[in-house]
């Protein structure tokens, strides 16, 4: 049987908005793939969960401004433990499209902003992760 | 009657008449699943008894508004949500707001506020959030900054606080006006302190427990008007635009914020109070959203239902005690980062319903909200947006002038029943700390934001530039960004204050605390003194996680 896409999910610091990435959650389930909702926690604490879960996507939500700051952390925390290249990832939120160019400059893969429609994330998912095992 | 017949014979002529006039679907709802008939006639208002059921305003059952004379008397209050940056800029923006013709104000606060975090704690990642989502109130000194040179005895301030912080923030705002020579009897304002917008609207940090909260919003609604120390400051509001905004339908919104504002009477009951030494200071906060007509007979509907509550289960003597008050924001979850232009026209049509439908103040969002935080033009023309209604269309001439219309008051009465029913369910499940406790309430809030993803993804529900008159290559709007020194500018602060203040004393108070906090009495008195004596929103809050423990969410996927 071909394994399911793992995937861990997380609205990292102090914002409360829930409503997006708990959709998200639903979405990618409802697409066939298994979604870690890991609620609001360190950066630290999800890297080493993505680890021992062994995921293959992590996605997180900002609507707090601080979507740079995040994004920067995460990158730099996967960094450190030398696993950057483990895993998809992905950011979605409320934030300024003008920002889209610089957070894959950071290192995130697929950025979403407002009014993505949630098969476009299971697409670039099935389609990326494809990629990165046969290339 | 005959009359009737003849009405009823007319409308089936009509139907058979217009059968070969196809229609644009098969059948129509409202946003909140009510079928919409083709034609209302006098048929749909049968039953409905004038004197009864609609009235005159400011008069039972209120249907028609919580005053004689509405906006002919005087305007709605223009109270415009915002904060952002520091407390500095936040009062640059509130001044340049208050020259525009803003007659109220409403301080929007940072993620660090609403949870009780202090930026210098070891909070993971706090620093990052300074003043990105709001104005930082972390101390005395914020709320000083943020005040500035302001009429606080002249205006009315709304504090958008939770219970987790409402006492400390409440408290450092009547501190400021102390030590401009003002009394908290003269303080006109509102803080939110609502618990559902904590539990199921935004869920914050380390959040206390719902038995927890309810404790700490009833503290305050007894230390403000129970116990009159601040009697003309509303000390909740019952913010059912926040559980809205999760995608919830208006019967949700309006049941469970009624189910709420039990809770809280039924607690202040508890404590000894008679229900005429609090009822008539209990506020809402509303949602205007898409569905233009359903939404005005909703607040209708409310203030119906308010009355109704009153009447039949507590019965006050205080005749301002019937009067179901609110104050409305346009749906933040209407707009849309693409096309944000369109948000304009968005916004109007909901600051319209609004004012057909009778509120008491307005917040307008402004059209780049779906991108960032409101800049100064966008929210000027939020603020016009309202003055416009006041000065061109001449709707605020005549008090609720949608009454007798044959579909609004069917759909009032139709909505008066949905809700009430909706009400009673949450009641009979133990009310709303326990549909809260058992993920209830987590679960009406699970299904609805996925129903609306999926209607917004079949195009089910059209959305103009997302999924119907879409624009290629549009430009981006440019953001507005908030000063990234923020989180240097607050710690900087509050190391200030602390070298200032007697560190002795905070300690002795915030023993005094955790005393109080073990044998549940009001924390107000204590938290005013220490709020007083420079002690931090972190601070405070850390004393309530600590005795009471954080609440474990039960998440529903």
């Amino acid at each position: 049987m071909e394994k399911k896409t793992r995937v861990l999910l997380f609205k990292p610091g102090l914002d409360g908005h829930w409503r997006g990435i708990m959709t998200v959650s639903k979405a990618l389930s409802e697409a066939g793939m298994e979604t870690i909702f890991f609620g609001f926690k360190t950066v630290e604490g999800v890297v080493e969960a993505a680890i021992q879960e062994d995921v293959d996507v992590i996605g997180f939500s900002v609507h707090s401004g601080a979507h740079l700051e995040w994004a920067r952390e995460l990158v730099r925390e996967l960094d450190e433990k030398g696993v950057r290249g483990d895993f998809l990832l992905l950011i979605g939120g409320v934030f300024p499209e003008q920002d889209h160019a610089e957070l894959m400059e950071i290192g995130i893969d697929g950025v979403f902003g407002p009014g993505t429609v949630t098969a476009d994330i299971v697409k670039f998912i099935e389609e990326n992760l494809k990629r990165r095992v046969s290339g | 009657m005959a009359e009737m017949e003849e009405i009823r014979r007319g409308l089936e002529e009509w139907r058979e008449a217009k059968k070969e006039w196809p229609e644009r679907r098969e059948e129509f709802r409202t946003d909140a699943g009510i079928p919409v008939k083709d034609l209302y006639t006098p048929l749909d208002t049968e039953g409905i008894d004038y004197l009864r059921d609609i009235g005159f305003p400011g008069q039972p059952p209120y249907t028609r508004g919580v005053y004689p004379t509405m906006y002919r008397g005087r305007y709605w209050t223009i109270r415009m949500f915002s904060g952002h940056g520091t407390p500095e800029e936040t009062n640059d923006r509130w001044r340049m707001l208050y020259e525009e013709g803003e007659t109220g104000f409403s301080a929007a606060v940072d993620s660090l506020t609403f949870s009780g975090v202090d930026p210098d704690q070891e909070v993971h990642g706090a620093a990052h959030e300074v003043g990105k989502e709001g104005v930082p109130l972390y101390s005395i000194r914020g709320v000083e900054a943020l005040v500035e040179d302001l009429p606080i005895d002249r205006m009315s301030v709304a504090l958008v606080v939770e219970p987790m912080t409402s006492a400390a923030v409440t408290s450092m705002y009547f501190n400021v006006a102390k030590e401009r020579g003002l009394r908290k009897e003269q303080l006109a304002g509102t803080t939110q302190n609502d618990i559902l917008t904590m539990t199921i609207g935004y869920i914050p940090w380390g959040s206390l427990r719902p038995a927890d909260l309810l404790k700490l919003a009833c503290d305050l609604i007894e230390y403000c008007t129970a116990m009159k120390e601040a009697p003309r400051w509303n000390p909740i509001n019952f913010t059912t635009y926040n559980y809205r905004e999760g995608g919830i339908d208006a019967v949700q919104e309006i049941g469970m914020g009624l189910a709420n504002a039990v809770a809280h009477i039924e607690e202040l009951l508890r404590r000894g109070w008679k229900i005429d030494d609090f009822v008539h200071r209990l506020a809402f906060h509303l949602s205007a959203h898409r569905d233009f007509f359903e939404e005005i007979a909703k607040y209708r509907a409310a203030r119906k239902l308010w009355y109704r509550l009153m009447k039949e289960r507590y019965k006050p003597e205080n005749p301002e005690a019937y009067r179901f008050r609110f104050h409305v924001q346009t749906a933040g979850c209407s707009l849309t980062a693409q096309q944000p232009m369109v948000n304009i026209i968005r916004t109007a049509y909901q600051a319209l319903e609004a004012v057909l439908g009778g509120t008491q103040s307005l917040h307008t969002n402004s059209y780049d909200e779906a991108i960032c935080l409101p800049c100064e033009e966008s929210v000027r023309l939020a603020v016009r947006t309202q003055e416009l209604i006041q000065e061109e269309t001449g709707v605020a001439n005549v008090v609720d002038p949608l009454a007798g219309s044959y579909y609004v008051e069917a759909l009032t009465r139709e909505l008066e029943e949905r809700i009430w029913d909706y009400f009673l369910r949450i009641e009979e499940m133990g009310g709303v700390v326990e549909a809260l406790n058992t993920g209830w309430l987590f679960n009406e809030m699970s299904k609805a934001f996925n129903k609306r993803r999926r209607d917004q993804e079949s195009g089910e529900e059209r959305i103009i530039g997302v999924n119907c008159y879409v624009m290629e290559g549009e430009e981006p709007t440019p953001p507005f960004r908030t000063n990234p020194r923020a989180a240097e500018i607050e710690k900087e602060r509050l190391r200030a204050l602390r070298a200032e203040r007697d560190d002795r004393r905070v300690a002795a108070l915030l023993d005094q605390l955790r005393g109080v906090c073990e044998r549940r009495e009001n924390v107000l008195p204590v938290v005013s003194e220490l709020t007083a004596a420079g002690a931090t929103l972190g601070e405070i809050t850390g004393v309530y996680r600590e005795v009471w423990g954080i609440w474990q969410l039960p998440f529903v996927a």
